[in-house]
């Protein structure tokens, strides 16, 4: 598997004039600044470059700049800002990219109230939404991936954003963060996927992203409507399960994994309470990802 | 000029903005975290249908934290009162606590991260008494900072209640004890007013403005506060009708010794927001002024640093500071100044853990 950029093409940085462009991701349209090279190439990459016209309202203001000086010259460091604040330390330059997607989650979960945000995977088939809500570890991102591949629109693999009214489901499709031993099991699961440079030693081991499939990012403002929630646990060694939910369980699970459920309110509550109502709510456990996706897909097509 | 200070003074302007102009004029709304305040004040002038639809959603959106904060200021405010309901300590509610507990139109929208009340001093020991065994719990800071609010400050060090997430800020004066300008606490205590469905109080209405006016301009650095200067803005709109207020004002910023700060507020709300404020009235402030010199330069820093700059200059600008030292000049006198800044610059030498999340 090559790398999609030959590494460490920079130029000295004071010779650097710096890189400017935006990035629209579903609802959302960022404008990035920064004079970190490498940054700029994986963006084009992975999102592409041609993001509508100059005079689009620009939501997220981001620049990633160079670090402290006498840092550059041992181990250079990159600043993450969010309109003109840092509210996070320098990180090493060189997983800048990796930095730069944690950076805009936080940038989303902390403004974009308009939505209901949970912290889940989600895909589409046939105009109905699959939700994957997790913790960190339950292999959600892997999942999200696999099923990317087999037959399903990868909508999100963060967040799911549920508009308070229409109760549907925007599409956000970023880069799939994959984590440790998942990159070389999507790998061989799906030879075709595009996975860009590992960055190795994160604060959550050796994070390795997917670019999301091009049908993804194609159909990116086309929002779908949610009818199943999963919630999944990969457990090594165990059988394909999976069993339904209650749903005032499901409710209770999906109020503390969300980002904004207490911050909204009531209508927090309305629109989860209606989510919870229209979706089949099941917990499944796995540790063969082509089983669970056939189990997934097969529950798809008997309910559709 | 700020595009956020043209649209303070003009709303209406915004029906002609392009694209680019409201990206400009969003960033500097976004770093003055002023999008929910301002949503306010495009609905009641009848300016949604003049916002761009992705730029309604967001400043609305915003409204949300802005309500989760205040009404986790409300649970904070009964948590109060249930603490000191044995103790008949009276409790003066300040600035944004107040503004919500009467319901003033300025608080919609408005942000705020802390509780601030006011206590007798002599009850000051006795309410932090009660609210240790209430649950609240002293900010970790170090021995010196506590020994600095305790000898020096006019509040306690921040409390917290572990459950809960905003600090309250107990006060016993409205400005540093060690200050230039030393207000008479009693006097605000007599015209404080008691609060309907409440057992708190409020100040008066005039002291409430020239508290706002003495935080702004006395007390902290200025930077960042054109939030600040709104909130006079909006109490001067509020009050100015009310008969004889302005002519109390002048009268009771001379008891308070407060007049230089309502000097520069009032002048201030006037040239940046274009406050209504009667002729007469700036004429009879001026007698507050200070020297030559010193309104010369006031009036040449402060507007350049609360009017907002997007990105914000590093490092600081010269009148930035000059207005953070003269911030410090205020709050000490120069020996206890000095050996202040000189004990706060070696434990800075120490290493520690702060300075910011890391991402992840």
């Amino acid at each position: 598997m090559h790398d999609p950029l030959p590494a460490n093409r920079q130029q000295p940085a004071i010779l650097q004039r710096p890189h400017s462009y935006m990035i629209r991701t579903g609802p959302f349209t960022t404008k990035i600044v920064t004079e970190v090279s490498s940054l700029a190439a994986l963006h084009r990459w992975c999102y592409g470059s041609d993001h509508g016209p100059d005079s689009a309202i620009v939501n997220f203001n981001i620049r990633i700049g160079n670090g402290p000086l006498l840092r550059r010259l041992i181990a250079p460091q990159a600043t993450f800002a969010f309109e003109g604040e840092s509210p996070f330390q320098p990180f090493p330059r060189n997983h800048a990219f990796a930095f730069f997607e944690w950076g805009l989650n936080w940038c989303i979960a902390t403004r974009a109230h308009q939505y209901l945000m949970l912290h889940a995977g989600a895909l589409e088939r046939n105009g109905f939404a699959l939700l994957l809500p997790a913790l960190p570890g339950s292999g959600k991102s892997t999942l999200t991936a696999a099923l990317a591949f087999r037959g399903w629109r990868l909508l999100s693999d963060e967040f799911c954003l549920i508009d308070h009214q229409s109760g549907l489901l925007h599409p956000i499709p970023r880069a799939v963060p994959l984590k440790n031993q998942s990159i070389d099991l999507i790998r061989q699961f799906a030879p075709e996927a595009e996975l860009g440079p590992t960055f190795e030693r994160t604060r959550k081991g050796d994070v390795a992203h997917l670019r999301p499939p091009q049908d993804s990012l194609m159909r990116q403002f086309e929002t779908a409507r949610p009818r199943w929630i999963v919630f999944p646990r990969y457990r090594p060694r165990h059988p394909t399960r999976l069993a339904g939910t209650q749903k005032g369980v499901a409710f209770t699970r999906l109020a503390h994994n969300s980002f904004n459920y207490r911050l909204i309110g009531t209508t927090g509550f309305e629109c989860l309470s209606g989510l919870i109502q229209d979706c089949d709510c099941y917990s499944a456990e796995f540790s063969d990802l082509e089983e669970i996706v056939r189990t997934l897909t097969d529950l798809a097509a008997a309910d559709t | 000029m700020s595009l956020l200070l043209e649209v303070l003074r003009q709303p209406a302007l915004i029906k002609d903005f392009d694209g680019a102009t409201w990206n400009r004029f969003l960033s500097e709304l976004r770093s003055q975290q002023l999008c929910a305040r301002l949503s306010y004040i495009f609905e009641d002038r009848g300016l949604i249908d003049a916002c761009p639809s992705p730029v309604w959603t967001e400043l609305r959106a915003q409204r949300y934290r802005v309500e989760y904060i205040q009404s986790q200021a409300r649970l904070e405010v009964h948590k109060v009162r249930k603490a000191l309901s044995e103790t008949g300590i009276p409790v003066i509610l300040l600035k944004g606590a107040a503004y919500a507990a009467m319901n003033l139109p300025l608080s919609r929208g408005r942000l705020f991260s802390d509780l601030d009340i006011m206590v007798p001093r002599q009850a000051l020991e006795r309410a932090e008494t009660a609210f240790m065994a209430a649950g609240w719990k002293t900010e970790k800071i170090a021995p010196y900072d506590q020994r600095y609010y305790r000898r020096w400050m006019h509040e306690l060090p921040p409390l917290r209640h572990p459950a809960r997430e905003i600090e309250l800020d107990v006060h016993h004066a409205i400005l540093p004890l060690t200050g230039r300008l030393k207000p008479n606490v009693e006097l605000l205590w007599a015209d404080s007013v008691a609060m309907q469905d409440s057992p708190f109080r409020t100040l008066g209405p005039q002291d409430m403005l020239l508290h706002s006016a003495a935080h702004l301009l006395q007390d902290g650095a200025i930077e960042g506060g054109l939030g600040g200067l709104l909130d006079l803005h909006d109490l001067i709109i509020q009050y100015q009708d009310e008969p004889g207020w302005w002519e109390d004002l002048i009268d009771r910023a001379r008891q308070l010794d407060l007049g230089r700060p309502l000097y520069y507020g009032l002048h201030f709300t006037k040239t940046m927001l274009g406050s209504p404020i009667p002729d007469d009235i700036s004429r009879a402030a001026a007698q507050f002024a200070p020297r030559l010199i010193g309104d010369a330069l006031m009036k040449a820093w402060v507007p350049r640093l609360l009017t907002p700059h997007y990105p914000r200059p590093r490092p600081p600008t010269i009148p930035a500071t000059m207005l953070y030292l003269r911030s410090h000049w205020l709050k000490m006198p120069p020996a206890l100044l000095t050996k202040h800044l000189l004990t706060k610059a070696l434990m800075r030498s120490q290493p520690t853990k702060s300075g910011g999340t890391r991402l992840a």
